[in-house]
């Protein structure tokens, strides 16, 4: 699958203002050397992801998701990451079945003290989409109402970005 | 008709007159004859001259659940399939409805729809939430022995195949939101397909939306869905587009013991947590 030696992953890493985003915010302070793939959105706590968001990122072209937020126990909210660990589980399970890779969707804990293990985790992150390769998009088969057998290749759908 | 069917129809019939006649409600949601041959329509029974048109049949597939939401304030008695009873749980679990205000006529044993896929892998063949029963209780054993996993061949493939499946079903759809519409526990005032504020994903027909859309329908839809197989039957593009919310609907139950619709004072999957939830799939 890995056809692309250069390809750097674009990935959307939604982090907890609390927690991952402090963490991240620690890694680069205390000079962490990790992989520049991870786009940052700030959000107010991990429960505030819609998982339509994380859909949302795969169909405007992202090769990858990260979500990061506080450890079960220390939500800044008391109980937001326990909702969004449901909806993450689910999520997973339901484009797992819809035959995406399952690399391309993450989820970790992360709390603000964690700095250098932040990088450790945007390395394995990009390390695991890296393997499996560009995002085709979800209409990498190129059924565009004709047969694909005969016109392979061209009519690929590309992603936005 | 069938003794069983016309038993059913019969007494649904009495029960009907009566509640009519002792004026304890306005309206009643049931089945019908349609116009044409063995067709099936909702009908809404206000005189009680007219219980003569109420039936059930194994071709009752319109779902009357959802017809509920539109008389809120009067007082309606519906006759429910076992899987609607779980959608009316879950009107009234959100506060929907008001239960005094309502009537509920199950159908004991449901044998299935006709044409209804998601009948074979029924779990509840008996109403959850009733005031009156027709028919004859179907036990645990005969429930479970009646289930067969219609997915297994698509859980068997590898997640390769699966994506070309579904690329290749969902490649016909054509943004009609028959699946939505049809569905019973779908009933957001605004749909987020709908929204432009926050805005979701274009209102195109390109495989690359379709595909999101139906994505993001069966999460809405995780913890809500009672796999009824209203959407399979609504498409008129004969899209497979139960199996990703089948899928949530096995997944909950396998991953957190969870099954919508049971209750009236049970919560979505979603809306409520365990500190020990497991966390499958999550990095380390």
């Amino acid at each position: 699958m890995n056809n692309n030696e250069n390809f750097e992953p674009k990935i959307v890493a939604y982090l907890c203002n609390w927690c991952s985003y402090a963490a991240a915010d620690l890694a680069g302070s205390s000079r962490t050397q990790y992989p520049p793939n991870i786009r940052v959105i700030r959000v107010p706590c991990s429960g505030r992801i819609d998982p339509l968001l994380l859909i949302r990122a795969f169909n405007f072209g992202a090769d990858g998701v990260l979500v990061s937020g506080c450890h079960p126990g220390d939500c800044h909210y008391l109980d937001g990451n326990y909702y969004a660990r449901r909806r993450f589980v689910m999520l997973k399970e339901l484009m797992t079945f819809a035959g995406i890779e399952e690399q391309r969707v993450n989820f970790t804990w992360c709390s603000a003290s964690e700095g250098s293990r932040f990088g450790v985790v945007v390395k394995k992150v990009v390390d695991r989409v890296k393997e499996v390769g560009p995002w085709q998009g979800f209409d990498n088969k190129g059924f565009i109402g004709v047969d694909s057998s005969e016109e392979e290749g061209e009519l690929t759908g590309g992603s936005i970005l | 008709m069938e003794a069983y069917y016309k038993e059913i129809t019969d007494k649904i019939q009495k029960i009907a007159y009566k509640l009519l006649d002792e004026g304890k409600v306005d309206k009643i949601i049931g089945f019908g004859k349609g116009e044409f041959t063995d067709e099936v329509t909702p009908v809404f029974i206000v005189n009680k001259e007219n219980v003569d048109k109420l039936l059930f049949s194994e071709k009752a597939t319109p779902f009357l659940a959802k017809y509920l939401l539109n008389y809120k304030d009067e007082k309606v008695a519906i006759t429910a399939k076992p899987c609607e009873t779980r959608a009316i749980n879950s009107y009234l679990s959100e506060n929907l409805l008001q239960r005094e205000n309502l009537i509920i006529i199950g159908i004991n044993g449901c044998r299935g729809i006709e044409g209804n896929t998601a009948c074979k892998e029924c779990d509840v063949r008996n109403p959850v939430i009733s005031d009156y029963t027709v028919g004859e209780e179907l036990s645990d054993e005969e429930v479970s022995s009646m289930i067969t996993n219609v997915y297994e061949d698509l859980e068997n493939m590898n997640p390769e195949e699966r994506n070309e499946y579904f690329q290749n079903e969902f490649e016909r759809c054509t943004r009609c939101y028959a699946c939505r519409e049809a569905c019973p526990v779908c009933y957001c005032e605004e749909c987020f397909t709908d929204s432009n504020q926050p805005f979701w994903l274009d209102s195109s027909t390109q495989l690359k939306d379709t595909f999101t859309f139906h994505l993001m329908r069966s999460i809405h839809m995780a913890g809500r869905c009672i796999n009824c197989g209203a959407c399979e039957m609504a498409c008129p593009e004969n899209i497979d587009v139960r199996a990703l919310s089948a899928k949530m609907y096995r997944a909950g139950e396998e991953i957190f013991d969870y099954k919508p619709g049971m209750d009236p004072e049970q919560k979505t999957l979603l809306a409520e947590y365990d500190v020990n939830d497991q966390e499958k799939g999550f990095l380390d």
